[in-house]
């Protein structure tokens, strides 16, 4: 595990990033203050990930749990006077994470239940639910399609399934 | 034009003291301390210099423009008998002045001097390439010794200067410059577009830092412009046109009607009986008036005014009488008609001022959504005790007074999204209008959302401090949301402190937006009309950021107040005195000299076609087809040099830039390595400015681009482009002012003509098109110049030597028909 990490850390955001568009940060926070995660994650935001991807390095931001919680709505960015790339440099961030295997449980699994029954979720009770409301059943997903397209992407080497 | 021309007591003449084949130049290679000498090796340059054909010395100096540089070139002038003087340092537009002065206290005529620029245009975009640098500079100094063995003596004209002046704005800057030429007993024009003098600092309640009343320290000066023998104030005026130059301008102004005569007593019987209603521009639209009103109750002059957009009378047809009924002096005239007055001045000062920048367009904030969300400005009347509410704090929503107030920071300024620039008031605007509030309302709680407070100037900090101790709360962090309560009117601001690290939640009864300043939204019309030029922020460029903070570009006109950045009251009077002394030292002195580079017609050659005279842009040829020739009026004639390249049988030559010196340069330029250089033609004024300012601002680009000087573009012969393809030269720039930006009344649409031409010429012949390139370059777009060398570079190295061989034969085939040049 801890030399496969080692390969992993060979992925360096900043060459799919342009560093550079975060020195003009100047911490005024307007994407913090616009940000809906932090109805649910006090204390978290963009201006504090691009301070830190400047200040301590990404090493450690990709490390923190909360960078999953962007839904990338790109309010942040929209608003922010310095025209930065913040969901961009976001979904970079994560990409890195996922490559060192930080993904959260959660979502993981979300991500092996799509690869093995077609859907993100587990839809037994639904079918229950569906033929008490004299509704058929689900149809089955196109699993192969999915894994197919799933590979495709480049997901079958951050996570297996 | 009746301008009175006085030659120089001597007449131009053949440099008959210094025939030309015992020429004996001077070459004088400046370290600058470690600015050149840290990048150009100083000494291989001068001892280079020291082998070229004409040169009598050439040493190295620390630093030439130093009391003992000059010494040592004065001294050698007498010992040495020097007849040209060479001088490699900085832009010629710092120093040649110093350089030409030296020359002159020396015997040597002050045009015998050439300067090499190996500061800007080498040593500061080179700083690693030592080698490429000094190769470069060599190669300059080259140039300039052999334009500098083409020179001739030059006399200049001295023309006289009209003893009045013209103030563009009435604003607190404008007032001030007013009266201090006035008071110097010069006649002042102050031309105000709306129906009193005053502008924005009459809008405002008090100023920052000593909390004066703003009107009562404002209006006594306003009266005495009133009242003033040597000031004639015309109000809802605006200049249409400008013509003529420095000492002699000539200005057409559009007065338009004011309806109401100047036996007004302002009673306000006829407010009453108007029946139309307009918003109060005044009081930033919290308030109406009525169609005839007076601006404000200080107004100057003090009278009432009818705005015919919303009187029910128009086009002479006289709907409604009512207020004329109720004029008991009977001072109204529906039928008064605009006028178009034209006034002759000698100087002008432009003292337009700013908009206050709208932030409709940020949505998140709410602003013209939310009523309780309001501007600085629209603040500064609702606190003023002559504002909409008799100076009671109340919110618009309810008319409540506000128990929690927020002003939010640097709203429209630092920001891609609107003005790049810090506005430089809004924080100390806020922090006063904070303590305003304190003051009247000591319970009222106060949140000053920021991001940096900026508390630089005398007394700012103390005011600073004050705040803070009279309990006004700064949270750093600007809310990213408001979010309002449609029942109660409150605002919820959503943000994150961003020194705690915390989210916070704030509720308040009344937010003001501290919105920053932006130039005139028209202010390009009068960049037009007085060819001035705009920095990238769109304020009015000074001639100097350093040296000459007031002057312009454009001789005898001058900068005041926020028009030429942002800028708080103290500033904008310091800088309206500095304009008006300026612009009194011309008109003390009463004449100017003009430099000595006017066109002159060879009547001998002249075919009396008259092409020249159609792109004058300044009607300074005249003649006629009986006279058999054309001739240039000197003291009309600007030099910008358009009308040379347009001359077919090279009858016009231009001093000092003339055809055999600019050719000069271009040989020398490229006697070696020809296919590796690009010859760049920048105009003095922006594109030659330019490439200064990224020498200045240290940008780095390609090193084989060789700089050649005109004083516009338009003087750029395509005589000299086929020159330089057929000595082998990679690549061709010809760089200007941006297209109606052009300092000599749009010539340079002459240059974009030509190069078509060139062009097209070249698309016949097969020739890459891209080796030669047009491109708009101003002053502040170093980066922009640098890009343009840049882009060429890459274009060279795809040029094989092939393709270079192939377009000088087929160039020599076309050549153009006759010229000096070949």
């Amino acid at each position: 595990m801890q030399k496969e990490r080692g390969i992993m850390t060979g992925f360096k955001i900043w060459k799919h990033f342009k560093r550079e568009e975060l020195y003009e940060c100047y911490q005024c926070a307007r994407c913090t203050g616009s940000c809906p995660a932090m109805e649910v994650a006090p204390a978290f935001g963009p201006r504090e990930t691009i301070l830190k991807c400047l200040g301590v390095g990404y090493d450690e931001v990709v490390e923190d749990e909360r960078i999953w919680l962007c839904c990338t709505c790109n309010v942040c960015e929209d608003r922010c006077p310095q025209k930065i790339p913040i969901s961009e440099l976001l979904v970079a961030l994560r990409n890195s994470a996922a490559r060192r295997g930080n993904i959260p449980g959660r979502l993981s699994m979300a991500i092996e239940l799509l690869a093995k029954t077609g859907r993100s979720m587990i839809v037994h009770q639904l079918d229950e639910m569906r033929f008490h409301h004299g509704l058929d059943p689900l149809p089955p997903a196109q699993i192969d399609e999915i894994r197919q397209i799933l590979k495709k992407t480049g997901l079958g080497e951050v996570i297996e399934f | 034009m009746e301008v009175i021309v006085q030659l120089k007591d001597k007449l131009e003449k053949p440099d008959t003291q210094f025939p030309s084949n015992d020429l004996r130049i001077g070459v004088y290679v400046c370290h600058c301390g470690k600015n050149i000498g840290g990048t150009v090796r100083c000494e291989e340059v001068a001892e280079y210099a020291g082998h070229l054909p004409g040169v009598a010395l050439a040493v190295d100096s620390l630093y030439a423009c130093s009391e003992p540089g000059q010494e040592q070139i004065k001294a050698d002038i007498r010992e040495h008998k020097l007849n040209r003087v060479v001088v490699a340092s900085c832009t010629p537009r710092l120093h040649e002045p110093t350089f030409r002065a030296a020359c002159e206290s020396a015997g040597l005529n002050p045009y015998l001097l050439e300067m090499a620029n190996i500061r800007e245009h080498c040593s500061w975009v080179h700083l690693h390439d030592k080698d490429h640098a000094t190769a470069k500079a060599k190669d300059l100094v080259g140039m300039a010794v052999s334009r500098a063995a083409n020179l001739m003596p030059q006399f200049e004209l001295t023309v006289p200067i009209i003893r009045k002046a013209m103030v563009v704005g009435g604003g607190v800057a404008g007032i001030q410059a007013s009266l201090d030429m006035a008071d110097s007993g010069y006649k002042v024009y102050l031309v105000e577009r709306t129906g009193s003098i005053g502008g924005r600092m009459a809008q405002i309640d008090k100023t920052f830092p000593t909390m004066d009343c703003s009107i009562c320290i404002l209006a006594p000066k306003m009266s005495e412009v009133g009242r003033h023998p040597n000031i004639d104030l015309l109000t809802l005026s605006e200049v249409k046109e400008v013509q003529g130059h420095i000492g002699n301008f000539r200005v057409k102004i559009l007065k338009k009607a004011r309806h109401v005569s100047k036996e007004c007593s302002a009673c306000g019987e006829c407010i009453q009986a108007c029946p139309q209603l307009a918003p109060d521009e005044f009081n930033a639209g919290l308030s109406i008036r009525r169609a005839i009103y007076i601006p404000f109750a200080q107004a100057v002059p003090s009278r009432f005014l009818i705005d015919m957009n919303r009187c029910l009378n128009n086009q002479g047809i006289v709907a409604c009488d009512r207020c004329f009924q109720a004029c008991t002096r009977k001072c109204i005239d529906f039928a008064e008609q605009d006028e178009l007055l034209n006034i002759e001045v000698g100087t002008i000062v432009v003292a337009t001022g700013v908009d206050v920048y709208d932030p409709t367009a940020l949505t998140e904030l709410g602003y013209g959504k939310f009523p309780n969300v309001i501007t600085t400005l629209e603040f500064e009347r609702l606190i003023s005790a002559g504002g909409p509410s008799g100076g009671e704090l109340i919110r618009p929503s309810d008319r409540k007074r506000p128990a929690k107030v927020a002003f939010l920071q640097c709203i429209g300024s630092r920001s891609k999204r609107s003005n790049p620039y810090c506005s430089n008031v809004c924080c100390m605007n806020t922090i006063k209008d904070a303590l305003l509030i304190k003051e009247h309302w000591p319970d009222t709680e106060i949140y000053v959302f920021y991001l940096d407070i900026r508390a630089f100037g005398k007394g700012f900090e103390d005011l600073f401090q004050r705040a803070r101790r009279e309990g006004v709360t700064f949270v750093r962090g600007i809310p990213g949301e408001i979010i309002e309560d449609i029942n109660t009117g409150d605002l919820t601001l959503l943000g994150e402190n961003t020194l705690l690290g915390s989210h916070y939640r704030h509720s308040m009864d009344m937010v003001i937006l501290s919105v920053g300043i932006k130039p005139r939204k028209d202010s390009g019309t009068l960049q037009r009309l007085l060819n001035l030029s705009a920095d990238t922020d769109g304020f009015y460029m000074e001639a100097h950021p350093k040296l000459r903070p007031v002057d312009t570009t454009t001789g005898g006109v001058f900068l005041a107040g926020a028009a030429e950045g942002p800028k708080d009251i103290k500033d904008s009077v310091t800088q309206a005195s500095a304009a008006a002394s300026r612009a009194n030292i011309l008109m003390s002195k009463g004449e100017v000299k003009v430099p000595a580079i006017t066109a002159r017609i060879d009547s001998g050659k002249c075919t009396a076609c008259g092409l020249c005279a159609r792109v004058c842009p300044y009607h300074a040829i005249e003649g006629n087809k009986d006279q058999g020739y054309f001739r240039v009026i000197e003291a009309a004639c600007q030099g910008c040099g358009a009308c040379v390249p347009e001359c077919r049988f090279g009858a016009i030559d231009q001093a000092h830039f003339t055809e055999e010196q600019i050719v000069g340069q271009i040989d020398k330029a490229l006697e070696e390595n020809a296919r590796e250089k690009i010859i760049a033609f920048a105009c003095n004024w922006c594109s030659y400015a330019g490439a200064d300012f990224a020498g200045v601002s240290r940008i780095q680009y390609p090193h084989n681009v060789r700089i050649i000087r005109t004083m516009c573009s338009a003087r750029v012969s395509p005589r000299w482009i086929e020159r330089a393809f057929l000595k082998g030269v990679g690549g061709v720039l010809v760089s200007g002012c941006h297209p109606s930006d052009c300092h000599y009344n749009n010539a340079n649409q002459n240059t974009a003509r030509r190069i078509e031409k060139f062009w097209r010429r070249m698309d016949k012949l097969e020739i890459n098109k891209d080796r030669l390139r047009l491109a708009w370059v101003s002053a502040s777009e170093g980066a922009q110049f640098a890009r343009v060398i840049q882009e060429m570079e890459e274009g060279l190295k795809k040029l094989t030597r092939k393709k270079i061989l192939d377009a000088v034969d087929k160039l020599k085939k076309t050549q153009c028909k006759k010229s000096e040049a070949s």
